[in-house]
Parts: structure tokens; sequence; C-alpha cells
């Protein structure tokens, strides 16, 4: 009998110190839940991207392809049409890349390649702070700070000059001196998206092997044609692929570009005016709209979608790309 | 191995093959005289003298952290790139002192080209990244530098295999044919002086072969320093040798003595592998 007793004590010691086999319903359950987090984020987005087309699909049906060529925003007649904000869009979304990438790329190669080893920190770490300032601040910031010393001493001045000029005269000329308007929203643009295309870039630039620039100092390069053409060259895929990131957030900014592009529906050849973005647009009337209006600004919400869409998409094929050469 | 290699490892006292021609009496090209170098507060080349000959493969050798590296960056100072690193006394390159702070660096170093440890091929096209270095310097027509581009090419034994697509990539190469790249790119400047700095630790056995065919090759024109972890290498190209150790220079003399007949204790052991 003890021996019995012994035997099965043994065995029960035995099947708890073995490895218990892999409990089917734990596994399960965990594979589940995982799967439906991932499934999650795209069920939001397709529903997202789904309600949105829903409650555009009338102004897309009532003015058709015309809604994207048509510059109306009559709230009266009822007459919607996107192009003025989507040209406002794109225009300060340029004008945001012209001035905010060669900022970017000075600053990637003065941190890479000219800063002294002290320095290389703390100026990094401010321009990554920059990144960190609510988009709200800069809005404010543009509106009550900048937009009238602007006014001042850019607007004014530079449209006494040109006045009457054939092209300059009309691109440059601010009929009402106010400080908002395109360009203003370009360069406020320009500063929130310096930060992300300059922390990118120095990364990239970082990358390339010390040899390779050595070499190209080794051959008799100055500082500026080793950044010309061997560096720049050689980051060029990853950088382009940085400037896309930077223009998807341009595209897409609202609180600041409400702030200082002054919300009129008007076609201007200059960008010295005031016009609208997609994002300002709908953040300006979407508390009052209803009917038509609010189906118009749904249907502008879906323009405004897909150009950041691809602007993205574009830009992670970029920076794969890079990634895999 | 070649035959050289194995005596001079074995520390046997027999005439190796190649070596041909080594010229004490070739005039000096690059003289470093009481060259000290320091890495911050590291102290990484100590009191150096050494003479560099004319049209001479001189190889620099020793273990990992002797400061022959660190001497050959002294000679186009790539080693300015970096504030930290400062190097005190002189170096005379046909009698101008390359240390003095007036020195045009970008001048300098087109009279002085280098060749690294790993290919560097420029991104851009093959035709280009040996057009370059010429582009820097000199406005040449069009038939000019495309007959400079090929006769470096050619110098670099590579000219047949690229000949037909010098508007490709410099990448797409393999790696033996981006350091004769490389190597083309350097020549094409036409320098007095080529300094490799471990040209083969990235390559195969057959593309070792070539390249240090084609420093013996190289010696017809130009003065040649070279640093080199493989002693059978040193043997077999150089024709002065210089033994480093712990930033000291220990031994330096024709190739064949300090194979044959070392004077210094530590060169023995070195040369016949009992450390480094």
């Amino acid at each position: 009998m003890t021996t019995l007793t012994d035997q099965i004590a043994l065995a029960d010691t035995r099947s708890v110190a073995r490895r218990q086999g892999p409990s089917r319903g734990g596994d399960a359950v965990f594979r589940g839940a995982a799967y439906a987090s991932a499934l999650l984020v795209l069920l939001v987005l397709a529903g997202i991207l789904g309600s949105i087309l829903y409650g555009g699909w009338p102004a897309f049906r009532e003015f058709g392809f015309g809604f994207l060529t048509s510059s109306a925003w009559n709230i009266g007649t009822e007459q919607y049409g996107a192009l003025v904000a989507v040209i406002g869009t794109l225009a300060s979304a340029l004008l945001a890349l012209v001035i905010g990438v060669p900022i970017s790329l000075g600053i990637a190669i003065y941190l890479t390649q000219l800063c002294p080893g002290w320095a290389r920190k703390p100026v990094g770490m401010t321009i990554e702070l920059l990144a960190a300032v609510p988009s709200i601040i800069y809005g404010m910031w543009g509106l009550f700070i900048f937009a009238p010393l602007f006014a001042r001493f850019v607007q004014v001045p530079v449209s006494n000059l040109v006045e009457g000029m054939p092209v300059v005269g009309t691109l440059f000329y601010a009929r009402v001196p106010s400080g908002v308007g395109i360009l203003t929203a370009g360069i406020i643009l320009a500063i929130m998206i310096v930060p992300f295309v300059a922390s990118i870039a120095r990364d990239m630039l970082d990358q390339i092997p010390t040899i390779l620039r050595e070499s190209a100092y080794g051959i008799g390069c100055t500082t500026w044609e080793v950044v010309r053409h061997v560096l720049i060259p050689q980051a060029s895929v990853s950088i382009i692929g940085a400037i896309m990131l930077g223009l998807g957030r341009a595209l897409g900014e609202t609180m600041a570009v409400t702030f200082v592009i002054g919300n009129a529906n008007r076609l201007s050849a200059s960008i010295f005016d005031p016009g609208s973005t997609i994002a300002s647009r709908i953040a300006n009337e979407f508390n009052e709209a209803d009917g038509m209006q609010l189906n118009a600004l749904m249907a502008l919400g879906c323009i405004l979608f897909l150009i950041t869409f691809i602007v993205l998409i574009i830009a992670r094929l970029l920076t794969r790309r890079a990634k895999v050469a | 191995m070649s035959n050289a290699a194995a005596i001079a490892a074995k520390g046997a006292v027999t005439q190796p093959a190649a070596r041909a021609g080594a010229n004490a009496g070739a005039p000096v090209r690059i003289a470093v005289k009481d060259l000290n170098f320091y890495y911050g507060q590291f102290h990484g080349l100590k009191n150096i003298n050494l003479n560099f000959h004319d049209r001479q493969v001189t190889a620099l050798i020793g273990p990992s952290g002797c400061g022959k590296s660190t001497l050959l960056r002294t000679f186009n100072r790539i080693y300015s790139l970096y504030p930290e690193q400062r190097a005190e006394g002189q170096i005379l390159l046909d009698g101008e002192n390359i240390l003095d702070p007036k020195i045009d660096l970008n001048e300098l170093r087109s009279r002085v080209g280098m060749v690294f440890q790993k290919p560097t091929p420029f991104p851009m096209s093959i035709y280009d990244n040996v057009a370059f270095g010429m582009r820097l310097y000199e406005k040449l027509p069009k038939s000019e530098l495309d007959a400079r581009v090929e006769s470096a090419l050619r110098k670099a034994a590579l000219w047949d295999e690229v000949k037909d697509k010098l508007r490709q990539s410099g990448m797409g190469l393999s790696g033996g044919q981006q350091q004769r790249l490389c190597i083309a790119r350097t020549v094409a400047q036409r320098p007095e002086v080529i300094l490799f700095d471990e040209p083969t630790s990235a390559l195969d056995p057959i593309s070792t072969g070539r390249i240090e065919e084609l420093i013996e090759q190289l010696r017809d024109e130009f003065t040649i320093a070279i640093v080199t972890h493989n002693m059978q290498q040193a043997a077999r190209i150089s024709q002065f040798t210089a033994f480093m150790y712990l930033g000291e220079l220990i031994e330096f003399g024709q190739t064949n003595r300090i194979f044959m007949n070392p004077e210094k204790r530590q060169t023995q052991d070195y040369i016949t592998g009992r450390f480094g």
C-alpha cells in the first residue's frame, strides 16, 4: 500500500515537472486578440473613408467633375466647388516645401558635417523640440505676432516695390496688406515641417559610411563639393522620402493654417493674398454646415484624404527602397 | 601564399622572388621629420622619422593600433577632418611642409591620392566617377576628358571590363572592380603619391592578386605608400618596409633586408608571427 501511494506521488510530481502542452484555448484567444487589434485599425480606416465618401457623395453627384474645377463656394445659392481650396492647399504646401526643404537640408548638413561635436546634441534637441510645439501655438503666434510684422516689413514694402511690374507685380502684390495669406501660411507650415525633414535627413546623412566621405575629401573636394556631389546623391532617395513626409504633414495641417491663411474663397495670383485650404475650409464651416454645404465639406475631405494618401504612399515607397539599397 | 612570403614567415635567409628593383638611391619624395600625432590626449605617433622614395612602394606594417594607418593619413591630412586630431613636426612633400596650416588642403589632396580599405564608388556613373576628380581641378574639353578617363581605366586594368557600360552606375560593379574604379579615379588626377590603406582587406584572393599586380605597375609612375596587415603582401609588392609598433617606428629599410635580416628583435618576432 505504501509503495502504491509512493508511486502515485511520484507520478504526480513527474506530471507537474513536465512542461504542459500548449493550451489550445489560451493560444487561440491570444491569436484572436492580436488579429482583432490589427483588424480594428483597418476597420476604423475603412469606416472613416466610407462614411466620408457617403457624406460627400451627394456633392459629387450634384456637381460631378465640375466640383473639382469650380471656384464657387456660395452658401446662398448652394453652389460649391473645390478649386480654391485645392489650389490653396497645394500652393501653401508647396511654398512650405520651397522654404522649408533648403533650411532642413542646411540644418542636416550642418549637424552632420560642420557642427563641432559638443554642439551637435543641443542643436539637434532644439530642432526636435520644434516638432513638439502644438500647432495651435504656431497658429496663434503666426496670427498675432508674425502676421502684423510680416505685413509691415514685407508685404507693404514689397507691394510698393513691385507694383505695376509684369508677373512679379501680380505674384507679390498685396491688395490688402493684412499679413495673412497663402505665403504666410506657407512660412508657418515651413517652420512646422522643418524639424521632421531635418531630423530624417540628418539620420540619412549620418548613415553614410565615413569612408565614403573621407574618400570624397581625399580627392580634393571642398565641403560643398562633397555634400553636393557625393553625400546628397547618396542619400537622395531617402531625402525625397523625408520631403514627402513633410509634404504630407503640410497638406493636412489645419489649426495653424486656419489662423493665418485669411480664409477667403477667392482665386488670386498673388501669394500675398488670403485664400483657404481644404483643412481650413472644413474647420471654419463645419459648425454651422448642413445640407449640401455639409456634403460639399465631406467631399472636400475625401479629396484631401486622397491627396495625403498618395503622398504618404510615395514617401513610404521611397524610404523603404532606400533602406533596401 | 607566395614563396617569398612563406620563406619570410619562416625567417629563412633566401632571396625572395618579387620585390624587384629596390632603389635606395631614388630621390626622396616624402620626408617625415620628428612627427608626433595626437588623438586628443592620446599620443598616437611618437617621433617618426622616415623617407619615402620616388617611384618605390613603401609598405607600413605592424600590429593593429600601431599607428601605420595614422601615419598614412597624415600624408594627405585627411585627419584634419577631425578637430581633435593633430600632428606636430614636419612632413616634407618635395621639400614643402604639408603640415603648414597655410597649405591648401584640396590642392594637397589632388597631389596625394588615397585608396581606402573598402571600395568607395561615388553615387554616379563609372565615367563620372573617374572624371569627377579631374573636373574639380581642370577644365578639359570633352575629347581630352574621354581620353584621360580611358587611360586611367586602362592603368587600373578595368577598361576592358567597363568600356561598354561607362554610363552605368559605379555601384553596380563587383567589389574588386569597384576598388579598381577607385584606383582609376585616383590615378586620373595624376597625383604624385598614392596612399593605399589596406586596399585589399575587403577583397577575395583573386581580386587581391589583381590589385597587387596593379600596384606593381603603378610604381612606374607614382610614389606609393601602402598600409597592410598582410606581411606576405608587403613582401610581394614593396621595395621598402617600415615596421611600426605602439606608435613608434621600430625599423625601416629595404623590404629584402627587413624580412631576411631584421635588426630589431620586435621586427623579427612580428614577421615570424610570434605576435601581432
